[in-house]
């Protein structure tokens, strides 16, 4: 309620009795307080992984959210991915090939780029494109959803703005993200190939090339390559998708789009580093 | 009513075919009312039941399917700026039911002609005037035979054009077993003795207070 009833009182929580009960009531609400956006994103986490394998959650209007948010994902960030891709391919990927056959070093050329490209930088850029392209699309249409008082009129007619905003969204550009990474890395590659064939810094064919990167994965690559893009895509969009949750009615759109990306860059660094020590 | 010690006390309650007319003038408190009637607020005692079941009590899925069953016009409109009006309107029957897209429409444009509206608005919300936006919003509200309506100041500034496919809607979806609460917000219907109430009552900060109308 935007009016105050005449008359209403304004209800404070009661404290509990007893000094050690409300020590540690003044505890928890100080501790919950710094950590509930941490403490919600876990939450969302689960609820998302949860409830997107159940195939009830998938009725046409989510259906509907996704395919319109993944299109908006993949299609928005393209061409990003793309020109950001010829560009690492260009100034990495060809300088990897000619610095290294200069050295002598032409074997370790696979490892290099598995460990730079593919692991590190392919996951971090692409999450970036995304939280720029997407995220922050996402925090200003459910930001002006919440500050309008949409959210709340969706929910009055049935309609779970978890399961209306927030899912389809983060699967979305959890999907997204894999695809762009995987395009991110090709791109690049065959752009450094290129760029390396005309410095004349390569002897062998295309497929070779590129068989010599896939030979130089580890079987955990397999597995921490794809699980950075799509926790990349996932936790960029929860993070966004929350701060607009979290407007209040006073507040605006700009103001939202600052703390989100400085949410979303801290979460994709976060993501990408746990999950490099994790191999 | 969150943030708030005191809240109103209310005791109403609507079997299948009333109407119940309520003086509202407060419309910050006749939004409250209304998400009070959809479960939306957490009570401070009593309980608040829909179809026999108490909102507090129910699952959260099992409460969205049962929001689906209730016709509301919202005061503020409601609407997502970011899909034209027609989604809108079909957005809460494409989610809670299973009906054919395509009926789900030809049923909307029909109730959409028999409030004034040549079909179903195709635009963005921001781009439909405010007198097709009323309109609009009770076809969302009457469309998929809603258990219970809750209007919210439908009128608003256009009584004459709208009251009369207004109360025909009602009176047909009271026939099919509904019931409608009327929240007239400093409306020229709360004056208005022909109106069709089986009860009516006031809201004020105090509660709801029933009010005898002389014939």
């Amino acid at each position: 309620m935007s009016e105050m009833p005449e008359g209403a009182a304004v209800l404070t929580a009661a404290e509990p009795r007893g000094r050690i009960r409300r020590t540690l009531w003044r505890l928890g609400q100080a501790t919950r307080e710094c950590f509930s956006f941490l403490l919600m994103l876990a939450s969302l986490s689960f609820g998302v992984a949860r409830d997107a394998v159940r195939p009830a959650t998938w009725r046409r209007t989510v259906r509907f959210e996704f395919r319109r948010a993944l299109h908006q994902a993949i299609a928005g960030g393209l061409s990003a991915t793309l020109v950001t891709a010829i560009l690492i391919g260009l100034a990495m990927v060809s300088q990897a090939l000619y610095w290294l056959g200069v050295a002598g070093q032409r074997d370790l050329l696979g490892s290099i780029l598995v460990t730079v490209l593919v692991r590190e930088l392919a996951p971090l850029l692409v999450g970036l494109i995304l939280l720029g392209r997407s995220g922050m699309v996402m925090i200003s249409e459910i930001g002006a959803l919440q500050i309008g008082g949409q959210v709340r009129s969706l929910e009055a007619q049935g309609l779970d703005p978890f399961q209306l905003l927030l899912l389809p969204r983060v699967c979305a550009l959890a999907t997204a993200s894999f695809t762009l990474g995987v395009i991110f890395v090709l791109t690049a590659l065959v752009t450094g190939y290129i760029a390396g064939s005309l410095l004349g810094a390569v002897q062998v064919s295309l497929l070779s090339f590129l068989n010599r990167v896939l030979l130089a994965m580890s079987a955990a690559d397999f597995v921490v390559v794809p699980g950075k893009m799509v926790s990349i895509g996932f936790l960029v969009a929860l993070t966004a998708s929350l701060t607009g949750f979290a407007a209040k009615p006073r507040d605006d759109v700009t103001r939202l789009l600052p703390i989100g990306f400085t949410r979303g860059v801290v979460t994709i660094l976060l993501t990408s580093i746990v999950l490099s020590l994790a191999v | 009513m969150p943030g708030y010690m005191r809240m109103p006390v209310i005791t109403l309650q609507l079997m299948p075919g009333d109407l119940v007319l309520v003086d509202a003038p407060n419309s910050a408190l006749a939004a409250w009312f209304a998400d009070l009637c959809c479960g939306l607020v957490p009570l401070a005692g009593g309980a608040v039941r829909f179809l026999g079941r108490d909102w507090e009590s129910m699952p959260h899925h099992y409460a969205a399917a049962l929001r689906g069953r209730i016709g509301r016009v919202f005061a503020t409109g409601a609407w997502i700026e970011s899909l034209d009006v027609a989604t809108n309107i079909l957005l809460p029957q494409l989610h809670h039911t299973r009906r054919e897209a395509a009926a789900l429409r030809e049923k909307a444009a029909q109730l959409a002609r028999s409030f004034g509206l040549p079909g179903l608005p195709m635009e963005r919300p921001a781009n439909v005037p405010p007198e097709d936006c009323a309109r609009a919003a009770c076809v969302r509200a009457f469309l998929g035979e809603p258990a219970l309506l809750v209007l919210e100041s439908p009128l608003q500034e256009r009584r004459s054009e709208l009251l009369l496919p207004l109360l025909n809607a009602v009176a047909a979806a009271r026939n099919e077993g509904a019931a409608a609460i009327w929240l007239a917000d400093s409306d020229p219907v709360w004056g208005d003795r022909s109106f069709p109430a089986t009860s009516r009552f006031r809201l004020s900060d105090q509660g709801l207070a029933p009010v005898r109308r002389s014939a």
